[in-house]
């Protein structure tokens, strides 16, 4: 008994100076099913950056552009060429898509990253990039799906299911399975990498608090955004591969 | 005690916003009596048998207790995942009606009107060599009928000069012809009266010089 309640309190003790706490998430309830409320919490302000920073930036565009319009006119001239690359002539349709798909995965990351969320303390779980979270992750490599799936049969109806027993019949269960992996692949580099990363910096600045960490803080910061460009061209390459053909 | 533990647990899933607390607090709820006791044999038969459940009661409550903390885990799917796709579709119709649609159609235009003015430019360069070409083309031709309408003065002007000269010659060669002639008549003349005289002094001197005859 006292063995017990030593070793309870002992637990107790560590786990209130751990400070880290993967797996733990803040839940808020609707009906019968939970919520991560911390992946709501900081996906909202995300939103709200993007938001709050795009209506500034392109209110009364003038012809030679400044500061934030520049910014702006960058980033979207960097997107439409990521789309035409991959995608094709038929790039317009989808740039939104693209655009949203990587903006929202480059502000998430970053925000997890430079944002100071740990000031603010959450009863349970803690705040920090939505994208930690391998529901967010999920979503947006199902979405991804869908996107490309949506692609291929409005272009070709039907007959894009051709492509499965394209070059040879032989390959249809890989074909079958590439539609498995492709949202799995997505999804785990996304959620491994942003996780690994928090993780990292989070033990190491609990070891070592002054500069140490500050280079792997900025690895995460290059490799966070390089991770928003791959899934966004990743999306692109696969809704272009799937609108390619004959047509 | 256990039908406490078994109640909070129900309860603290039921909050709105089911916190760590009640957990813990009944964590160590649990743990205070077994520790509170006095190591006796009696209390000590009396905690095994109390301590017997709650053991049980710890075993099992930490465990799904901790199971409901750490089934959370990294891989819990719930309703968070069609949440952040709704907000991602709602992020990118928001998103298209205020940046990518507005923002590209300005850079378009704006492209569009550029190419405009340089191709409108690079047709009047065409139009100004033009030109220069006429303009190059006109000037040779004035200075060629200027050099004609020259040379064709000059030679009018020669062929009046040689006019005039050869006639002023001929007047001239008359006027001195005529003078000759007149010399020549007055030398005439002169000698004729100077013969005469010559004789007549002849005469004269041949008669003064030679005597009587």
């Amino acid at each position: 008994m006292d063995v017990i309640s030593s070793s309870i309190k002992t637990y107790n003790i560590w786990f209130e100076i751990s400070g880290v706490e993967v797996g733990q998430h803040l839940y808020w309830q609707i009906g019968g099913l939970q919520i991560h409320a911390q992946v709501l919490i900081t996906s909202w302000v995300v939103i709200a950056i993007l938001l709050v920073s795009v209506i500034i930036a392109v209110r009364n565009p003038q012809t030679i552009p400044t500061d934030g319009q520049n910014l702006f006119e960058y980033i979207l001239e960097f997107i439409r060429d990521l789309s035409k690359t991959q995608i094709g002539d038929e790039y317009g349709p989808w740039i939104p898509f693209i655009g949203t798909m990587f903006l929202f995965i480059f502000v998430s990351n970053w925000s997890g990253a430079l944002l100071p969320w740990k000031i603010i303390e959450l009863p349970h779980g803690e705040l920090a990039a939505p994208t930690n979270d391998i529901n967010t992750t999920v979503a947006l490599a199902l979405l991804t799906s869908v996107a490309y799936f949506y692609a291929g049969l409005s272009k070709k109806g039907l007959s894009y299911f051709e492509k499965y027993i394209k070059p040879t019949p032989i390959l249809l269960p890989i074909n079958i399975l590439e539609d498995f992996t492709k949202p799995l692949s997505l999804s785990f580099r996304l959620f491994g990498n942003i996780l690994a990363d928090e993780l990292v910096v989070v033990v190491l600045v609990s070891l070592v608090p002054l500069v140490i960490p500050i280079p792997v803080m900025l690895l995460g910061l290059f490799t966070s955004g390089i991770q928003a460009l791959i899934f966004a061209t990743l999306a692109a390459a696969y809704i272009g591969e799937s609108m390619e053909g004959h047509h | 005690m256990a039908s406490t533990v078994m109640a909070t647990k129900p309860i603290a899933l039921a909050k709105a916003s089911p916190s760590l607390s009640p957990r813990k607090i009944s964590i160590r709820a649990q743990a205070k009596p077994s520790s509170t006791s006095i190591p006796n044999l009696k209390s000590l038969t009396s905690k095994l048998l109390f301590s017997v459940p709650s053991i049980a009661m710890l075993a099992a409550t930490p465990l799904p207790a901790l199971a409901e903390m750490e089934k959370a885990g990294l891989f819990d799917f719930n309703l968070t995942l069609p949440i952040i796709a709704i907000e991602f579709l709602l992020l990118m119709v928001a998103l298209d009606k205020l940046y990518f649609s507005p923002l590209g159609a300005f850079m378009d235009a704006r492209d569009a009107k550029i190419r405009a003015e340089l191709s409108e430019v690079k047709d009047t360069s065409a139009e100004v060599k033009e030109l220069e070409e006429k303009a190059v083309a006109v000037m040779r031709a004035a200075r060629a009928e200027i050099a004609a309408a020259l040379s064709k003065m000059k030679k009018e002007m020669t062929a009046e000069l040689e006019v005039k000269l050869a006639e002023e010659q001929a007047r001239i060669e008359l006027e001195l012809a005529a003078a000759i002639d007149n010399l020549e008549k007055e030398k005439e003349e002169a000698l004729r009266v100077l013969d005469a005289q010559i004789d007549a002094l002849s005469e004269e001197i041949v008669r003064k010089v030679l005597p009587t005859t």
